[in-house]
């Protein structure tokens, strides 16, 4: 998508503001043209023997009242260029964000969270000021056009002096285009591995103190930190000598200017107050050529900006990213709506034909099939790496199925993702992500307290006797990651989490591994004793493989064999090394 | 600002020195840059003079192209100034980045679980960007702008001493109207600075848990979040641009009457016959150029402003004080190491303890199997072995001496750990295995793989150890689990602890790993938490908890054969159900 569709996008988003900020820079940029012929007349008046003093007073007079005018409108702008610069940054960030939550959630984002926070934030910002940018240049062009004429009608070899650097920068840009994307892909990229590492180093902080890896570790930044640096003055000097360029371009048509006010004045075609006026004047219409060449240069760096954030949405089309929304930045959004469970929505067959999934490094599953009844209770087995997490995650739409047909109650589900959600299907993963919030608000996840029935679930998930522990019980702030808790109390937290949406549908993934014995015992009773629910199961555990109505034994991404444990223990050799192994219980 | 104006410079001496050459050349460049920028208006003044006098064009010429070179000249300036000055900032806030994350790294876990990782990007690295012109700029530009203001008073003197009387006193206006105004918007800065750390802190736990949020049907939910911090970040930024632009239209009406003044002064000395017309001209020019150190400072003053917030919240990080440090050292003898517990009590909020009054002794060599319902202590008291947290009451030692008397390095180095999350970087296998140690030979790490009986699984992965790791991809859990196995069999410590270390493994590959565990712990004290009984059959020691004390502890065999034993009770439990 070019840069210019981007700028178009966002102003369509914008009109109102847009409108707002044209008016704004129009004043700031059209008052220096009348102050310029105010001074002419200034100086001109000065100079004639025979002029009216008193007018030069009224002159001055009038010059100041014309710059407070700009200073009042200018602070208004200010209001004006925020808004504009945060609705725009809201609107690409809103529509980055919702599309990443929308993203197959198992499916890696192309890049670690670090790195993707510095594509939102930071790249969002470098789109920030475009608006802004691109309305100033485009009012500031038309009053150096403006200008042009003025001084045309005084001397028109001007127009040679003004246009020809123009060119000149216009072409030079597009010169040097490739080599600005180049070096800003490389600073950005520069700039996510350092975010990226330090996430990934304060997401294992432990893990890092307890191998004291400290030094190595900071030595690993640094070479980061250095890799960015070279990108980051290589680009700002790309950037400078780009200005400076422009900048004696500017001098030359400057000197022009000069050289052909000297002829006029020595022939008395011009007087002390036209070079007043081209004095004024000078800067505003040699800036044109800067002014430009700026903003190509800058819409050269957005489209790399751009590009860098769209990768973060995979899958979808460019303009997406620009896609208008609702960003509520000056007012609240409108209160939730929560999903009510229909007859529709009752389950009574689930099933799944030839499920597939590859990684791109390799690894996954192939020709699964799955039938759960209502009320049924299926576990899915296997060694470790046999694809046991993926084929859930594919089923429930958390990566994306390169083949096989899903069907609820014989219907055909198109969109997994968005299908497999509560109050249909309630999942828990293996490993949970809790987010620094209190347990409640963990649990909930915005849902009313009013309406869900929250201490059963938290009594289902065997959490009752942590909450009474807790000091605050469910108000307890479990910190970032929930690292606060212990691996168990995540676990089960999570697992109130799903079984609070009270869906139809419950999978959850090696829910016991970090379960003691007889919590382990009370949950998998509790979970028995649900007659309605309908649960999908991956583990390793006895109790839950001898009293599951069918297991699906996986083995490479394949399933090796199925049936109910009799069965498998009977026919396949996987299943008796992996039960046997188990023996010493 | 809170922040005491030494503290300034503290920061800058201490990150500026190693970089001087590159300070002096900044500043160099900043002064020949002032000096091209007043050349400009005599220049112009000798131009338009000669024109009304009607002197030879070549002479004119002349001067225009005198005109052209300075503009040049200055344009070479900035260029210059541009590499030195961004190689000087990157310079010192990499320095900077780097003393930071080695302070947040040091920090106790405490801190850390208060801390988001996103936030912590936020201060050691947005935050220090903002501080890169404060460093390579902010100093030098003040004092070049303070320089240009008094060249430009001078010339004004030079022309006529009231007019530079006149224009000083209104420079010190404007500068008084930009005293009073500047700490209006570093409030509303800092505020601002705070939301975008949250906005940061929240957006990276979201990414990193999209799989949570999705099947929770969730997304609507965050996204009200997301809303709600974007527009607190519009308001806050919103109120800071606003009350920062207090000083700018401050400066822009004194200078505005500065100009009038100007040339009402210039006019009446015309209409006298005391100056010429190109000196009016000349005037007017400079009247011009004084905008410039004034408009200068002005943003000057306001960058302080906003880089203020930053600079505060650096320093907060920096001075954060470690609440564990290094004790006064020791050395730990080679080999396997006791541990004794003695009366130890600890909560990770001191009213709420978690561990009661523990005392315990395990012997060099020895296994102890630590059994315990989730939340009952288990994983603290591995914690505090590491000294990741102090108790509050009681002592803990190792190998004989009190881990406080330890520097935490050589604690650290004692100890391996295999804990039931393990965190995996976007980098090799390799780099995973070493924590991006480059001197460790593959040889080593290979010898590691394979006394675990793990040559076969890495063979299996595509590139072997180059294999890259990608960010929530690559390996599965329970793979993770073994990449941990091999970190520690890498360190080669005294104690081992095993904290759930198999309990992602499947029973078949955990039987694979057994031989491998085996070779582990021989002649190496060991500490295994399981939620299984299976897991421990290779303990010499049991130790039940319960509500942060001790229900029962023994030797295995023992308590094994003791029926009115906890352990013996859980032993029928677990064998009913692989029974039953």
């Amino acid at each position: 998508m070019s840069s210019l569709r981007i700028v178009w996008s966002l102003m369509c988003f914008l009109p109102r503001l847009v409108v707002l900020a044209t008016l704004v820079f129009a004043v700031t940029n059209f008052a220096p043209l009348v102050v310029g012929l105010l001074m002419r007349a200034f100086f001109d008046r000065l100079s004639n023997p025979l002029g009216a003093t008193p007018t030069i007073w009224w002159i001055l007079v009038l010059v100041l009242a014309i710059q407070t005018g700009q200073q009042v409108v200018f602070a208004f702008g200010n209001r004006v260029s925020v808004s504009l610069e945060f609705s725009v940054a809201a609107l690409l960030r809103r529509n980055m964000f919702e599309r990443v939550l929308q993203f197959p959630g198992a499916k890696a984002l192309p890049a670690s969270p670090g790195e993707a926070v510095s594509r939102f934030r930071s790249d969002s910002s470098e789109l920030m000021l475009t608006l802004s940018r691109t309305i100033n240049a485009a009012v500031a062009s038309a009053a150096a056009l403006i200008a042009i004429g003025i001084l045309i009608s005084i001397d028109p070899f001007v127009t040679v002096v003004v246009f020809v650097p123009t060119s000149v920068v216009a072409l030079l840009t597009r010169l040097v285009g490739g080599r600005i994307r180049t070096y800003r892909r490389a600073r950005q990229g520069a700039t996510g591995s350092v975010s990226g590492f330090l996430g990934e180093v304060f997401g294992a902080v432990q893990a890092v103190k307890v191998a004291k890896a400290e030094h190595a570790i900071l030595q690993r930044f640094h070479q980061i930190n250095e890799q960015r640096r070279v990108n980051a003055v290589r680009d700002s000097l790309l950037n400078q000598l780009l200005y400076a360029l422009y900048g004696g371009t500017v001098a030359l048509g400057t000197g022009g200017i000069l050289l052909l006010m000297a002829a006029g004045m020595r022939s008395g075609r011009f007087s002390i107050g036209d070079f007043a006026l081209f004095a004024e004047y000078l800067s505003l219409v040699t800036g044109l050529p800067f002014q430009i060449g700026a903003l190509l240069a800058h819409y050269h760096q957005i489209s790399v900006s751009y590009a860098r954030m769209l990768e973060l949405m995979p899958g979808s089309a460019p303009q997406d990213l620009v896609k208008a929304a609702p960003v509520y930045v000056t007012s609240a959004p409108p209160p939730l709506v929560h999903p009510v469970k229909t007859p529709a929505d009752r389950l009574r067959l689930l099933e799944a034909h030839s499920l597939s999934f590859r990684y791109p490094g390799g690894g996954g599953v192939a020709g699964v099939h799955l039938r759960l009844p209502r009320g049924s209770f299926t576990v899915v087995t296997g060694r470790i790496g046999s694809g046991k997490t993926t084929l859930l995650r594919v089923l429930l739409g958390l990566l994306p199925r390169d083949q096989g047909e899903i069907f609820w109650n014989s219907e055909r589900v198109v969109d997994p993702a968005s299908f497999f959600v509560p109050p249909r299907a309630a999942y828990t993963p293996q490993v949970p992500h809790l987010f620094s919030q209190t347990m409640q608000e963990n649990i909930l996840l915005g849902l009313p307290e009013d309406q869900v029935d929250l201490a059963a679930a938290v009594r289902l998930a065997v959490l009752e006797p942590d909450v009474t522990v807790l000091e605050q019980g469910l108000d307890t702030m479990v910190g970032p990651r929930g690292v606060k808790l212990s691996g168990g109390q995540v676990q089960r937290t999570a697992t109130a989490r799903m079984f609070v949406r009270d869906a139809e549908l419950l999978v959850f993934d090696d829910l016991s591994s970090a379960l003691d014995v007889e919590t382990e015992k009370r949950l998998w009773d509790d979970l028995f004793a649900l007659q309605e629910a309908t649960c999908l199961v991956v583990t390793h555990r006895r109790p839950a493989l001898r009293r599951a109505d069918h297991i699906i034994l996986l083995r490479d991404g394949h399933v090796e064999a199925e049936g109910t444990l009799n069965e498998l223990l009977r026919d396949s050799q996987e299943m008796r090394w992996l039960w046997h192994a188990d023996d010493t219980h | 600002m809170d922040l005491p104006l030494g503290q300034y410079w503290r920061l800058l001496r201490t990150y500026l020195r190693p970089q001087w050459p590159l300070v002096l050349v900044v500043a160099l460049l900043l002064l020949s840059g002032i000096g091209v920028r007043l050349a400009g208006p005599p220049i112009l003044r000798a131009f338009l003079d000669r024109a009304r006098q009607a002197e030879p064009l070549s002479q004119l010429t002349e001067l225009a192209f005198l005109f052209m070179g300075l503009a040049v000249l200055q344009q070479i300036v900035a260029l210059l100034q541009t590499w030195s000055s961004a190689n000087l900032g990157w310079a010192a806030t990499n320095a900077l980045r780097r003393d930071l994350a080695l302070h947040a790294l040091s920090l106790d876990m405490s801190y850390h679980h208060a801390h988001t990782p996103g936030e912590l990007i936020e201060r050691i690295d947005q935050d220090v960007t903002e501080m890169a012109t404060f460093f390579s700029q902010l100093v030098v530009s003040v004092i070049g702008s303070l320089l240009l203001l008094v060249g430009v008073l001078i010339a004004f003197y030079l022309v006529s001493w009231l007019l530079g009387l006149a224009f000083t006193v209104l420079s010190l206006t404007g500068m008084a109207a930009l005293y009073r105004t500047r700490a209006l918007a570093a409030p509303h800065w800092a505020a601002g600075r705070r939301t975008s750390a949250e906005l940061t802190g929240f957006v990276e736990e979201r990414f990193a848990g999209t799989e949570d949020i999705r099947s929770s049907g969730a997304v609507a939910y965050k996204m009200h979040l997301l809303y709600d911090i974007m527009r607190r970040m519009l308001e806050r930024y919103g109120a800071a641009r606003v009350n920062g632009n207090w000083s700018f239209f401050a400066m822009h009406m004194t200078l505005m009457v500065g100009t009038a003044m100007g040339l009402g002064i210039a006019a009446i000395f015309y209409l006298q016959g005391r100056v010429t017309i190109g000196t009016v001209y000349l005037i007017s020019a400079y009247t011009g150029t004084l905008a410039w150190p004034l408009y200068d400072l002005t943003h000057q003053v306001q960058e302080f402003q906003r880089v203020g917030g930053s600079i505060q919240r650096v320093y907060d990080l920096y001075s954060t004080p470690r609440l564990i440090n290094d004790g006064p050292g020791c050395t730990f003898q080679a080999g396997p190491l006791a541990i004794e517990f003695e009366d130890v009590t600890f909560g990770y909020v001191p009213t709420e303890p978690v561990l009661k009054h523990i005392s315990f002794r395990l012997e060099p060599g020895e296994v102890l199997g630590l059994l315990g319902r989730t939340g009952s202590g288990k994983t603290t008291i591995t914690r505090l072995l590491f000294r990741l947290y102090d108790p509050q009451a009681g002592s803990i030692r190792l190998g004989g001496e009190d881990i406080r008397i330890a520097r935490l390095a050589d604690l650290h180095a004692q100890i391996g750990m295999v804990t039931q999350d393990v965190q995996l970087f976007a980098a090799s296998v390799r780099d995973n295995l070493s924590f991006f140690d480059p001197t460790l030979p593959d040889e080593r790490i290979m010898h590691a793989i394979t006394e675990l009986g793990l040559h076969e699984w890495v063979s299996r992965l595509p590139a072997g150890l180059d294999t890259e790791l990608t960010a929530g991809g690559g390996i599965s859990a329970g793979e993770a689990q073994l990449l941990a196995f091999v970190r520690v069999f890498l360190k080669n410590p005294g104690l081992i602890i095993l904290d759930e270390a198999s309990s992602r493994l499947d029973p078949g590959t955990e039987r694979l790993i057994e031989r491998g565990i085996a070779q582990l712990l021989k002649g190496r004290t060991a500490i295994i938490i399981a939620h299984r009984l299976s897991t421990v059959t290779r303990a010499d020691k049991i130790m039940i908890l319960e509500e942060g004390t001790i229900r029962e502890q023994g030797d295995r065999r023992v308590l094994m054969r003791d029926a009115n034993s906890r352990f013996h009770q859980l032993l029928r439990a677990g064998l009913e159900e692989a029974l039953g």
